[in-house]
């Protein structure tokens, strides 16, 4: 048995439709790092399924050394336990880990289809174009699959789609992070686990309902004051890599600490940004220009620490403090993820600059330590 | 303790006591000097030592005056580009493996944790941010690196830059996962860029001519460490100390210079000598008391060396020595790229880079490792999975399975190149007796 049941617990409801999807025998294709263009796999007739690895590690331990990340292994013994009936998987250039996982599933596991993506670390016109290329080929081996070419027309839907997703999506994070007890931890997460794992279309009409039921209930609720320094509890920000705990979120429940934003690779790096600019590539009517499209968006979005110019994630961390009256920052690292362990210095020495408290909390995947990182915070929050 | 080993231990105690870039920059100064230099080059067993340190401390020397534009670079640049600019390269990552050398590990790295830089990262690079934050390392005025096969360097790069204040002189060449001519256009234009922008920032215009005279060198370079190379593949008795994994420095931040061309050339007289000592030996029995190792060529068994080394003092490869086993190539001395094109040097760098067997997938170097055993005609291979590097160690499995289909057996030995308190002396022993064994009945 799997972790990868959705645990809706309060709103299952509004999205039985979308977990069915989440089951049934249609086509996926796997991903697992937020730089994959889902509107590429959906236009090839894929579901795209994020890889969530929620199987307990056995046998991937053979396959990895003991310091290797741990969201990585576990994707490895899911994919060998094909937990998602996958068709096909599609990695991408983003870490050492995850080239080599690339690496063991050609060469471990050969019946599943996989395709290397290479994602550039940098922002310039020549990167752009390196990357729309690369886009054409994984176009090319999505149309191998399905035995006929992508065209204009299912790519252009496929985004409008997405990005349909990620409107809805930065609605519900407004929701969860402006109002207080609106929605809880746990679900906001939820869902957007289920955002990555079902089918957009029907993910999107269940959402949209969810967020009329919340948007009602809003209206009895006074929006935050984000304005409030003394505001209690202290509004914090979660920053951080591929966190999927469950009971951590509960675990701020518990301990009445306002989540007031986040910047994970689970959250806000997965569905902030649009593709724009769509309406000029629409004219010239080929799939070469909606890749470049794509290619901005997913180059522009908020950046993974994997990129080069760190400066800019910095940035991006001082945006969300201040448009969100931050008082402290929580940085959950996976552990061995060297991209993450490598910012949080250099983030630290930042905040302390800014007067900013942080808390650095190092944790394994599977395998939280509820009790430990639960006096960590409380410790951490008497602090602000 | 030999007269060379005595001047090597006075002057690490020296620095030991007196941890700080002024007092590195003084004693450089001394040893640097005329005659102070060539005196103790002379000191040395034998000529590819003599040169490789030598050019090793004129360097450090150079970047360490203050004379000079310094620009920190990570390990698999090419450094043909930083010569042509005018750049004296600075390498931390290797310099970090000096710290090792040093005995100064236990403070850098102490340093770096104090620092919130976790144990759980690669000791190399935590070694070198705590030399930076000890101010030990000279100050630079740019920083490059590349993201070809390790992505530590890369934000070490970057937080080294902020601590300098000149993050606009930090340039990361993304390096593309496959080699196409897509790819090779896309990096030969960031090498373009990168070098319009650095001597523009120098006040300076490009001089191409600079550039064809760069890798006019680093194709002699080439063509001296193949010939090298290819001696190695018969031979099995060397120079006392020699070993391929000490000449990193000049296989990659020299390339381009006088001083790799020297020294290649060097090793390769040396090693001919050596080799036809071999064959005089092998033909008549006599003679072999002219040949300072230990071993007999006949009975040696071949080892092929992959990643880096311990740089504390260790007994590994006596070990290996005293039980007639040679490490007779190093995966890193490999010339893995094709001669230079002076009339198209950005796009010949940008091929150098993507002809790296540690870039892309893990299928290009088991492609090289496999070309490495036939080659060397390799009985054994080594991996030493030094911590943190996810890089080479999450390919390990992979290499052990495709030599092990080709019955060559590997050990994966676990251990750490610099900080020897990570790493288990008699574990390492035992491992290594093991797989001697194994070998031994094999061929038995």
């Amino acid at each position: 048995m799997t972790k990868t049941e959705i645990q809706l617990t309060n709103i299952s409801n509004y999205f039985s439709n979308s977990l069915k999807t989440t089951k049934d025998a249609r086509p996926r294709i796997g991903w697992l790092c937020t730089y994959t263009p889902e509107e590429i796999i959906l236009s090839g007739g894929f579901t795209p399924t994020r890889i969530f690895g929620e199987d307990r590690v056995n046998k991937a331990e053979g396959y990895f050394p003991t310091n290797f990340c741990p969201y990585l292994k576990s994707s490895w013994e899911s994919i060998l336990n094909d937990v998602s009936k996958l068709g096909a998987i599609v990695f991408t250039n983003s870490c050492d880990g995850m080239r080599r996982l690339y690496d063991i599933c050609k060469t471990y596991r050969p019946e599943t289809p996989s395709f290397m993506l290479d994602v550039p670390r940098i922002n310039t016109d020549a990167s752009l174009e390196h990357f729309s290329n690369n886009l054409f080929e994984l176009t090319n081996f999505l149309g191998e699959l399905k035995k006929s070419e992508i065209e204009f027309d299912t790519l252009k839907k496929s985004i409008e789609l997405v990005n349909k997703k990620r409107i809805l999506l930065k609605k519900l994070d407004h929701f969860y992070s402006k109002f207080d007890g609106l929605i809880d931890n746990s679900d906001y997460f939820e869902i957007l686990k289920l955002s990555m794992i079902s089918e957009p279309g029907i993910f999107i009409q269940d959402l949209r309902i969810y967020l009329e039921k919340i948007a009602e209930e809003s209206k009895t609720l006074g929006i935050i004051d984000e304005n409030e320094n003394d505001s209690f509890p202290p509004r914090v920000m979660i920053i951080g890599n591929f966190i999927n705990e469950s009971k951590l979120w509960e675990s701020f429940k518990e301990l009445n600490c306002k989540i007031a934003s986040t910047d994970l690779c689970n959250s806000s790096r997965y569905y902030e940004g649009l593709v724009e600019d769509i309406e000029n590539s629409f004219k010239n009517n080929t799939v070469e220009n909606l890749l470049g499209a794509i290619a901005t968006r997913y180059l522009k979005k908020p950046q993974c620490m994997r990129m080069a110019n760190l400066g800019i994630k910095l940035k991006e961390v001082k945006e969300n403090i201040t448009n969100n009256n931050i008082k402290g920052i929580i940085f959950f690292s996976m552990k061995f993820c060297d991209t993450t362990l490598l910012f949080y210095p250099l983030l630290r020495q930042y905040l302390s600059e800014i007067g900013v408290q942080s808390l650095f909390l190092e944790i394994e995947h599977n395998n939280f330590s509820e009790g430990q990182v639960k006096t960590r915070i409380q410790a951490f929050l008497e602090i602000l | 303790m030999g007269f060379a080993e005595n001047i090597k231990e006075t002057l690490i105690t020296k620095i030991q006591k007196n941890l700080n870039r002024n007092y590195i920059e003084k004693m450089l100064d001394i040893v640097g000097s005329w005659p102070v230099l060539p005196v103790y080059g002379m000191t040395f067993a034998s000529k590819s030592d003599k040169y490789l340190n030598i050019a090793t401390i004129r360097n450090i020397k150079k970047a360490y005056s203050k004379k000079y534009p310094v620009a920190y670079g990570s390990i698999f640049l090419p450094y043909e580009l930083m010569h042509s600019l005018g750049l004296v390269p600075f390498l931390p990552e290797v310099m970090a493996g000096f710290t090792a050398g040093l005995g100064i590990t236990d403070k850098t790295l102490k340093e770096a944790s104090s620092r919130w830089y976790t144990p759980d990262l690669c000791t190399f690079h935590r070694s070198a941010l705590g030399a930076v934050e000890l101010d030990l390392f000279p100050l630079p005025q740019f920083l490059i690196c590349s993201s070809l096969a390790c992505d530590a360097a890369q934000k070490t790069f970057y937080i080294d830059a902020k601590k300098y204040n000149i993050e606009d002189n930090f340039y990361l060449i993304d390096v593309p996962y496959k080699k196409t001519s897509d790819s090779i256009k896309y990096l030969a234009s960031q090498l373009e860029d990168i070098s319009a922008s650095i001597i523009k920032k120098m006040g300076k215009q490009l001089d191409m001519n600079k550039f064809r005279d760069t890798l006019r060198l680093s194709n002699e370079f080439r063509y001296w460490a193949l010939k090298v190379n290819d001696i190695r593949k018969e031979l099995l008795i060397y120079p006392k100390y020699f070993n391929g994994l000490n000449y990193i420095l000049p296989f990659h931040s020299l390339a381009g210079t006088k001083d790799a061309v020297v020294i290649y050339k060097n090793i390769y007289f040396e090693l001919k000598d050596f080799l036809e000592m071999q064959k005089e030996s092998a033909g008549d029995k006599k003679s072999s008391s002219n040949i300072k190792g230990k071993q007999k060529a006949g009975k040696v068994k071949r080892i092929l060396w992959l990643h880096l080394k311990p740089y504390y003092k260790n007994d590994i490869f006596e070990i290996l020595e005293s039980n007639n086993y040679r490490v007779v190539f190093e995966e890193i001395s490999q010339v893995y790229w094709p001669e230079l094109d002076e009339e198209k040097p950005f796009e010949s760098l940008a091929l150098k880079m993507l002809s790296h067997p540690l870039n892309g997938s893990a299928e290009n170097r088991v492609a090289a490792i496999l070309e490495m055993v036939t080659s060397y005609k390799i009985d054994g291979v080594i991996l030493f999975s030094h911590w943190g590097c996810r890089h080479s160690n999450g390919s390990a499995r992979i290499i052990k399975d495709t030599l092990r289909n080709n019955n060559i057996s590997t050990l994966i030995l676990d251990g750490d190149c610099l900080n020897k308190n990570n790493s288990s002396e008699g574990q390492i022993l035992t491992r290594i007796q093991g797989f001697m064994e194994i070998i031994n009945s094999k061929q038995n």
